[in-house]
């Protein structure tokens, strides 16, 4: 990892670039027919602070972001211990790959977008349909990456472990599970995105509350500035998710990043 | 952990007819032939052959990592059908555990084996000095150079108080400055910390800088060629005439296969 | 064939009918579940039977949701094919350009990372107030949701390039473009197919999105149509047919792929 440094040159880009942005939506939003569609970027800020204290609907925008996460963390958290289980048990055992990856291949191609319909109509609209969405979307990510992971254990280092007379069980927990732990980390920062938008898309066909909520309540009154408000706060939390992530995988895989 | 034996005593390690073939989907593929071999306590022998014979395959043997398709093997008197920590292997790629730092490599095996912490920890300290990593406990594996890497391999291995040591090419990646350094180091270790060694090498030099006793081995399938012993004083000197006689004689052997 | 060859076989038969076993346990356990225990209304969870008989249904008939299913795949290729190949066609480019060109890389890089967090599901409101919901608004959905991992991908692969390999074309007197074209495109070529295929697969899964939300016709319409319409054997049969063609889809890449990288994908 390198560190990064400061570099004025790129510094200085970035903020043209942004400007730039910014000036040719507003420009847009004000002199050209654009503008009868489109909120200039002030009113987007404007009411993007307005509404940490004016309720949408029943909560101001942090309530909504809180149920949003509660639902997304829920069931990734459920999903990925799951998930680890099963990768794992397929990609060390024959016998519970040949049970189970037939199954899992069939399922698999079916985005958790597409599962919607049936978990509502199974669950209701409540919460318990959206935990298991979020929980789809994670599942077959984390699940994948556990799989390849547990089977491409160096061998070597197996036989390492039996030659210092490592029990088998041991050599579960201390040699096959850390070994796969960099995989399930790339695998679990996609289920996390997944699980993200998955959530954005329950909330969007029904919900009364959330970040999916908030930005189809926006586009069913035909209100763009809304709209616009809704993604900012939805990227923004996109953006902290996965950092947060690199930075746990960072301290649990310091020994995997490569010299230079 | 001190033993005192005579050369006519039962030998640690003995090798009775053994062969190993191998079975693929296509093709059996005869990697040992016919080799017995005693070796007896605390005795560093080296198994020297060329690239592609079954140098690994004898040692993986011995380690129990594989099982011979006939013959036996037998470690202090015992039939050897699975590894065991009464064995110590160094391997060539180190295999080092790339998610355990220098500290929890070393004391990997103790551990296994139920060794309370306070004393494993010792117990790995004191090898890890030996080696000369001290002040590198806590580093990853991938922070440090191939020689580093190797000198923890060994200081595994030995924490585990094996009673056999198997070194399978340990220098054979390191280029050629490190490797002297390694052979010395290792000299010096185990005049310190006397075990049975069986070392793998394609290196006559080496061979004959830490050999008692060279086996030198045919091309696959592998048999046991020629056995040269090694009286020199330790340590040697690698421009000593009689060292480079040594070599001579092997190299003539070994001419004679081709 | 030797003794070797012939445990192995047996032991491929051996696992290949567990697997065998494990469908049909899952179809199975699926079936006594809804046809014989009626453990959930048909509307609700219908048997692996009234999936296949609406989906032999749904091959000619257009009820209940206006569509036979190939109508279906047809509306949702259509739309998917258009945004993804626009995306692939902008995104790559684009990534190749901003890796290769620094003035570039340094203008549209902040721009860029501005709106990538951002999930393509988002995006639906607003497309749909901008361009309504035909099939401009949808294409324009998937248009977002493939470009994002191309110009990630290729960008990432033309920066992969080794200086060495860079160097050495120099010696040979190659120009900078010949350069680029010679090795640092190569080199990128196999992260560039993996940016293709996660686009695909983000494009196919936001299609069903967009379908969801502002459709009459398609895959993903037929998902939500048929929930209101409490058809949940339809519900399934879409869903299958989802994720038979993602499969498809990631099975026609990968030979593409094959096809076009030479010397094989590299750690």
């Amino acid at each position: 990892m390198k560190k990064k440094r400061f570099d004025p040159e790129k510094t200085i880009y970035a903020v043209v670039a942004i400007a730039c942005f910014f000036v040719l939506w507003w420009f847009l939003t004000t002199f050209t027919p654009v503008k009868n569609t489109t909120p200039d970027p002030i009113a987007v800020l404007k009411l993007l602070f307005e509404s940490f204290y004016t309720p949408i609907g029943s909560k101001v925008i942090t309530g909504h972001l809180l149920v949003s996460l509660r639902r997304v963390l829920v069931g990734f958290g459920v999903a990925t211990v799951l998930g680890i289980i099963l990768g794992i048990a397929m990609g060390t055992s024959k016998w519970a790959s040949a049970i189970f990856k037939p199954i899992f291949e069939l399922l698999r191609p079916i985005p958790p977008i597409a599962w919607i319909s049936l978990v509502i109509l199974f669950f209701g609209i409540g919460e318990t349909s959206k935990y298991i969405l979020c929980g789809i979307g994670a599942f077959t990510n984390v699940t994948l990456n556990a799989y390849t992971g547990a089977q491409n254990v160096d061998p070597e280092l197996v036989g390492c472990a039996r030659m210092l007379g490592t029990s088998e069980r041991d050599i579960f927990f201390r040699v096959v599970l850390p070994s796969c732990t960099p995989q399930i980390f790339a695998g679990m920062q996609v289920a996390l995105s997944t699980s993200w938008m998955a959530v954005l898309a329950a909330e969007m066909v029904g919900a009364q509350e959330g970040c999916g909520w908030m930005i189809q309540r926006g586009s069913d009154t035909l209100n763009i500035t809304l709209v616009m408000v809704g993604m900012i706060v939805i990227g923004l939390v996109g953006m902290l998710l996965a950092t947060l992530m690199r930075a746990i995988e960072r301290r649990l895989c310091s020994w995997n990043i490569m010299e230079g | 952990m001190e033993h005192h034996g005579g050369v006519n005593k039962t030998p640690i390690i003995s090798l009775d007819h053994v062969s190993k073939t191998y079975l693929s989907v296509h093709k059996t593929n005869e990697v040992v032939r016919d080799v017995s071999l005693d070796v007896q306590e605390n005795e560093f022998v080296v198994l020297f052959g060329p690239g592609q014979c079954g140098k690994t395959t004898l040692i993986n043997l011995i380690a129990g990592l594989q099982l011979p398709t006939s013959g036996e093997v037998k470690v202090d008197g015992k039939t050897v059908t699975a590894p065991g920590p009464d064995r110590g292997v160094v391997y060539q790629t180190t295999a080092l555990f790339p998610f355990c730092t220098v500290m929890g490599n070393v004391e990997f095996g103790p551990k296994s084996r139920g060794v309370p912490k306070k004393q494993r920890r010792e117990r790995a300290q004191y090898f890890i000095d030996l080696v000369g990593l001290q002040g590198f406990e806590k580093s990853f594996p991938n922070r440090l150079s191939g020689g580093m890497r190797q000198r923890v391999g060994i200081a595994r291995a030995y924490a585990n108080d094996p009673k056999v040591m198997l070194m399978d090419e340990p220098f054979g990646h390191l280029d050629a400055q490190t490797r002297y350094m390694m052979e010395e180091e290792l000299e010096k270790i185990w005049q310190k910390e006397k075990r049975t060694v069986v070392f793998v090498t394609n290196n006559s030099e080496e061979a004959v800088y830490l050999a008692d006793r060279i086996i030198i081995l045919t091309n696959t399938p592998t048999r046991i060629k020629h056995e040269i012993k090694v009286d020199l004083p330790r340590p040697r000197v690698y421009s000593d005439p009689a060292f480079l006689e040594i070599r001579r004689q092997i190299e003539e052997i070994c001419d004679d296969t081709l | 064939m030797n003794e070797y060859a012939i445990q192995k076989r047996k032991e491929r038969i051996k696992f290949t009918i567990v697997s065998v076993i494990s469908l049909c346990v899952f179809f199975g356990v699926w079936y006594v579940c809804t046809a014989v225990l009626h453990l959930k209304p048909d509307y609700v969870l219908p048997s692996p039977v009234q999936v296949v008989e609406a989906f032999i249904q749904k091959l000619t008939q257009t009820n209940p949701d206006g569509a036979t299913l190939f109508g279906h795949i047809a509306a949702s290729l259509q739309v998917a094919l258009t945004g993804y190949l626009l995306g692939a066609i902008v995104g790559v480019p684009l990534g190749i350009a901003m890796a290769w060109f620094r003035r570039i890389d340094l203008f549209v890089t902040p721009l860029f990372d501005l709106i990538r967090p951002v999930p393509t599901i988002a995006w639906i409101p607003l497309m749909i107030l901008w361009f309504g919901i035909g099939l401009g608004a949808k294409a324009a959905i998937i248009f977002v949701s493939a470009f994002v991992p191309c110009v990630i991908n290729a960008y990432a692969g033309i920066k992969q390039t080794k200086p060495v390999h860079l160097w050495v074309a120099q010696t040979f007197g190659a120009s900078r473009r010949e350069m680029l074209f010679t090795v640092a495109i190569p080199t990128a070529l196999p992260l560039i197919f993996t940016g293709l295929r996660i686009s695909l697969g983000t494009a196919w899964m936001t299609l069903c999105a967009a379908e969801m939300l502002a459709s009459n016709k398609g895959l993903g319409y037929m998902i939500q149509l048929n929930r209101s319409l409490a058809r949940a054997d339809l519900i399934v049969v879409a869903m299958l047919t989802i994720g038979l063609i993602g499969t498809i889809f990631t099975v026609g890449l990968n030979a593409l792929e094959k096809k076009f990288v030479k010397g094989g994908r590299r750690g």
